[in-house]
């Protein structure tokens, strides 16, 4: 991995968590809209599984220790949002991904619900059920800009991903005789 | 879908153990207080610096759903509010009314008068006469002219002309008009003329009365004034000597000219002298 990615998580990671605080948060309040998440989604759909549950975990880590709930469980979440997207994506269409984005945000943010609910050993597990749908349909929306803006940012040459480079042998008899 | 590779597989569980480790150590105790103090501190501060510029756009976009709500509800208040005011308006008016119809009735009870209440229904200038009032009152009501319309307090005026249904009313403070006066305090006799807004001026017959600020002037005496006698015109509020000794009074009104309201016409005034009894040499009857 690159300086150069590092520095793009590090500083994406923090930009989607002060828009979440300042922006998203409030503006979809009650329902627990998470930008941070779509990044995450949107990255490992881009990128991949393996970079997906890396940035995944590194930034619900960052959020989970920025709030009030115990460490890890955003963590935990945004694993899983990175894990499975890096394994779904076909890249074929933005729409599609957007959708994968929406419904994979609106299941972790169920899965957070409920664990939270069982940490703090009761709370409001039903919203898990109720604010899905209205969390995946918004999650959707931001998705198309979010994904649209991460596949630009990672095909560029400083944050492309390093691939194995092959050298291709032309093997065969020789026309030129 | 693709399929996870070993090494991929490997690192999900490690990173999924460490979350579970970090949310035990967590909820185990404070072993993770700092880092949450120094991230929320951070963030805090970038918070901070974010909302001082993305708070605006964040405020109308929280508005833009509730806009259209919002305006409605405004309206719904505002015509909410003027209701209640129109309420409380009519609610003060009530009781000014009633206020009116107790001193009426209590002038009718004290001076054994038979009064008809009136409303007022217009102002203005008739029959070449600046100060009169138009009363919702007239001649098959029993309102004859020349009759005193009082508020219950003082003296309003008289009616200067009466139709079936109205009766016009010349106030007593009108400056063309005089009302024949008592002092109260001494029985000094003279005239009050309306002056023009500002109340009556006060000219007593006999030059050398002594006239006092405070002194009440009531309409009398019975059978040389053309209103019902007893009722109050006013209180002296300065007193005047001219150059050739003739004294004079400025008088405030008891009833304001321009707030009559409610008032009652004197169809009948009371002699009152029932239990009146003659006087004889050492009090005996």
């Amino acid at each position: 991995m690159t300086r150069a990615r590092v520095a793009a998580a590090v500083a994406a990671t923090i930009t989607a968590l002060l828009l979440q605080a300042t922006l998203v948060g409030p503006a979809f309040s009650p329902w627990a809209v998470s930008l941070p998440a779509v990044l995450v989604a949107a990255v490992a759909l881009v990128d991949g599984p393996a970079t997906g549950m890396s940035f995944g975990f590194a930034a619900g880590l960052a959020a989970d220790l920025g709030s009030r709930h115990p460490a890890g469980v955003l963590a935990l979440c945004w694993l899983g949002v990175g894990l499975v997207c890096g394994a779904v994506a076909d890249r074929r269409s933005l729409r599609r991904d957007a959708l994968t984005v929406g419904i994979v945000c609106g299941v972790s943010a169920s899965a957070a619900t409920v664990l939270l609910a069982v940490i703090h050993r009761g709370g409001p597990a039903l919203d898990a059920v109720t604010d899905f749908l209205p969390v995946a349909a918004v999650s959707t929306v931001l998705a198309f800009g979010v994904v649209a803006l991460v596949r630009a940012m990672l095909h560029t040459d400083h944050l492309r991903a390093p691939h194995p480079v092959y050298t291709e042998l032309l093997v065969g008899p020789s026309r030129a005789r | 879908m693709r399929r996870l590779t070993r090494r991929q597989r490997v690192s999900a569980i490690v990173l999924a153990v460490l979350a579970l480790s970090f949310l035990t150590l967590d909820l185990g105790g404070s072993s993770l207080e700092g880092a949450h103090g120094g991230v929320r501190g951070a963030l805090g501060s970038l918070y901070r610096g974010t909302d001082s510029v993305i708070g605006p756009v964040r405020r109308w976009v929280q508005g833009v759903p509730s806009a259209g709500t919002n305006e409605s509800e405004i309206g719904e208040l505002k015509k909410e509010n003027a209701d209640l005011r129109g309420r409380l308006a009519a609610r003060r008016s009530d009781e000014h009314t009633t206020a009116q119809v107790k001193a009426l009735q209590q002038a009718a009870d004290g001076g054994n008068h038979v009064l008809l209440p009136a409303r007022v229904i217009a102002y203005g200038p008739g029959q070449g006469f600046d100060w009169t009032v138009t009363l919702d009152v007239g001649r098959v009501d029993g309102v004859r002219v020349g009759q005193t319309v009082t508020d219950g307090v003082g003296l309003v005026g008289r009616v200067l002309h009466a139709d079936d249904a109205t009766a016009v009313v010349l106030l007593a403070a009108d400056p063309g008009s005089g009302v024949g006066v008592r002092d109260t305090r001494t029985g000094e006799l003279g005239v009050a003329t309306g002056d023009s807004g500002k109340g009556f001026r006060f000219v007593p017959i006999n030059a050398e009365a002594q006239i006092s600020v405070g002194d009440v002037l009531t309409t009398g005496p019975a059978g040389s004034t053309s209103f019902v006698p007893g009722l109050s015109v006013g209180t002296v509020t300065s007193v005047r000597t001219s150059a050739d000794g003739t004294r004079s009074a400025q008088v405030r009104p008891t009833t304001s000219p321009t707030e009559v309201d409610l008032v009652g016409v004197i169809t009948v005034a009371g002699r009152n002298l029932a239990g009146r009894a003659p006087l004889t040499p050492g009090g005996g009857r």
